[in-house]
């Protein structure tokens, strides 16, 4: 169903002229060895797929764009393992973001996005972490990273917003059991070196209620970058009880000047009504780019306190990664 | 199966290409109202930068190459009044002493510099860019004679540019080389189609 969703998406918006025109597209595979040494256990998680990017285009002039990723994707030992898998070994064609942006409104009317979308929250709406080891803990703190549904985007003169209405399936594009999600962040333009943005986020996904606000900063200079997002809110996740959460993350990244070489480094502290103490997290990175297609990324994530079940994260990935 | 055949079928129906494309407006719609107040929309057209397009650079800039990320596809934006074309966008990227330094070039429909601005520049002298002396050395100007502002090491600002350029001589080299490319590589690839939108 949502790799027919896709295919549809792909073709149904509107063409004109051969379809390969404006089309962008790579084929891109990775490895990645995760080694968690809290529990012991090994796993692989194999990714192959296509990655496009279709400017459609009339006469008149361009009437909006089409992301589209498909990947097959294979588990190797993964626990746990993530919902849309059925074991920890097992494979599946795997919809990533695919969406079409009508971009053709006039002047001052927003764009209307539609298809699977990445929620616009926090810090995760202006740094594309699709495919990287680098995240900023979506899908932990708002249920998922992608949703099905249709959201409203513009980059004005001094200010850019993304609001959505989706459907609470994750990755099916329906509502299921009464799902949903709004989401929305407005902040300062993304591409330069200060940006602020604001963020909110109301939702019921897997039967668990998250209503959470969210402030994120970014501050480049030269080839440094500081930046954090600090989020405040509440879940249903324990016992289907109201319970506060606070979320807050730091962090330093530092770039080489022909961006061949990233190197970056998180500081993450959550505070979970009810728990208790506080979780400290501590995530170090390094990607190197060897030439235009193929990346190496390394990242460990530690955690600094002992939690009540007395195993502290422990985790250290590597990812091989080839685009062509 | 029938989904291993579907997703087959659909890539042999696709060109091959290189990378991820890294030069482009982050809002076209925006971006390129900044730079012509009177377009209403914007055509898009992407080629691919090959290894035979660094290979011509190399040849018409010695000493200058392409950095990594530019092998890909790339975009061409014809600014639109209607059905009118206005004049042509195109951001190219430059490798400094900062990190890359992005530029949003507009061209005329003669390929001249008709204006540009910072996309990204993380140096301290980008506000240089407000420099109308600085920013007057280009506008106007066609590849031949920009070329004449590049000093004999085929990569520096010469003094007619440099002059202007005040305590920023490394980031008026790097808008230099940038501008040389951005023609050299429009004409390179857009060439024949701009000349059927423009006959």
């Amino acid at each position: 169903m949502r790799i027919f969703l896709l295919l549809l998406l792909l073709r149904s918006a509107p063409s004109f002229g051969d379809f390969t025109d404006n089309l962008r597209w790579s084929l891109d595979a990775s490895a990645r060895l995760n080694k968690n040494i809290a529990s012991s256990n090994t796993s692989r998680i194999y990714a192959y797929g296509l990655d496009t990017h279709k400017v459609f285009t009339a006469a008149s002039g361009d009437l909006g764009y089409v992301v589209a990723q498909l990947y097959f994707t294979k588990l190797s030992n993964q626990n746990p393992f993530p919902s849309m898998f059925d074991s920890e070994n097992d494979s599946q064609f795997i919809v990533r973001e695919a969406h079409f942006n009508y971009t053709a409104s006039s002047s001052w009317l927003p764009n209307i996005r539609l298809g699977h979308l990445v929620f616009p929250f926090g810090l995760e709406e202006s740094i594309d972490t699709s495919g990287r080891l680098l995240d900023y803990s979506h899908r932990k703190n708002l249920g998922s990273k992608l949703d099905w549904g249709l959201g409203l985007n513009k980059v004005l003169k001094q200010v850019e917003y993304n609001i959505s209405y989706t459907l609470g399936g994750k990755d099916q594009p329906k509502s299921i059991d009464n799902s949903y999600a709004y989401s929305g962040r407005i902040g300062s333009l993304s591409h330069l070196d200060y940006i602020i943005g604001f963020s909110f986020f109301s939702a019921e996904i897997d039967g668990i209620k998250r209503k959470k606000i969210a402030i994120d900063w970014q501050y480049y200079w030269s080839t440094w970058g500081l930046m954090g997002e600090i989020s405040l809110g509440k879940d249903t996740k324990s016992q289907h009880k109201w319970r506060d959460e606070k979320y807050s993350l730091i962090e330093l990244n530092k770039t080489s000047i022909n961006e061949q070489l990233k190197l970056y480094g998180q500081y993450i502290l959550t505070n979970r009504e009810g728990e208790y103490k506080n979780n400290h997290l501590i995530n170090v990175g390094v990607s190197y780019q060897i030439d235009a297609s193929l990346e190496l990324s390394i990242s460990s994530r530690k955690q600094l306190n002992t939690p009540e079940s007395g195993k502290k994260q422990n985790l250290v990935r590597f990812q091989l990664r080839y685009r062509y | 199966m029938k989904v291993i055949m579907i997703l087959i079928l659909f890539i042999l129906h696709l060109e091959s290409v290189y990378a991820d494309a890294y030069c482009s407006l982050r809002d076209p719609v925006a971006q390129i109202a900044q730079l012509y107040p009177d377009k209403t929309n914007q055509i898009s057209i992407v080629k691919t930068v090959d290894a035979n397009t660094r290979h011509q650079v190399k040849i018409a800039l010695p000493s200058n190459d392409l950095h990594f990320s530019e092998l890909g596809e790339h975009t061409l934006y014809i600014a639109m009044n209607n059905t009118e074309a206005l004049g042509y966008v195109h951001v190219r990227s430059e490798q400094s002493k900062w990190g890359l330094v992005e530029i949003i070039w507009a061209l005329d429909k003669n390929l001249k510099i008709k204006n540009f601005y910072f996309q990204r520049c993380r140096s301290p002298k980008r506000r240089m860019i407000d420099n109308e002396s600085f920013k007057n050395a280009f506008i106007g100007k066609n590849y031949q004679e920009l070329k004449t502002l590049i000093s004999s090491d085929g990569v520096s600002a010469n003094n007619k540019l440099l002059d202007k350029a005040k305590d920023a001589p490394e980031l008026a080299s790097v808008v230099l080389r940038c501008a040389l490319k951005t023609l050299l590589i429009t004409d390179i690839l857009w060439g024949e189609e701009l000349k059927k939108i423009n006959p």
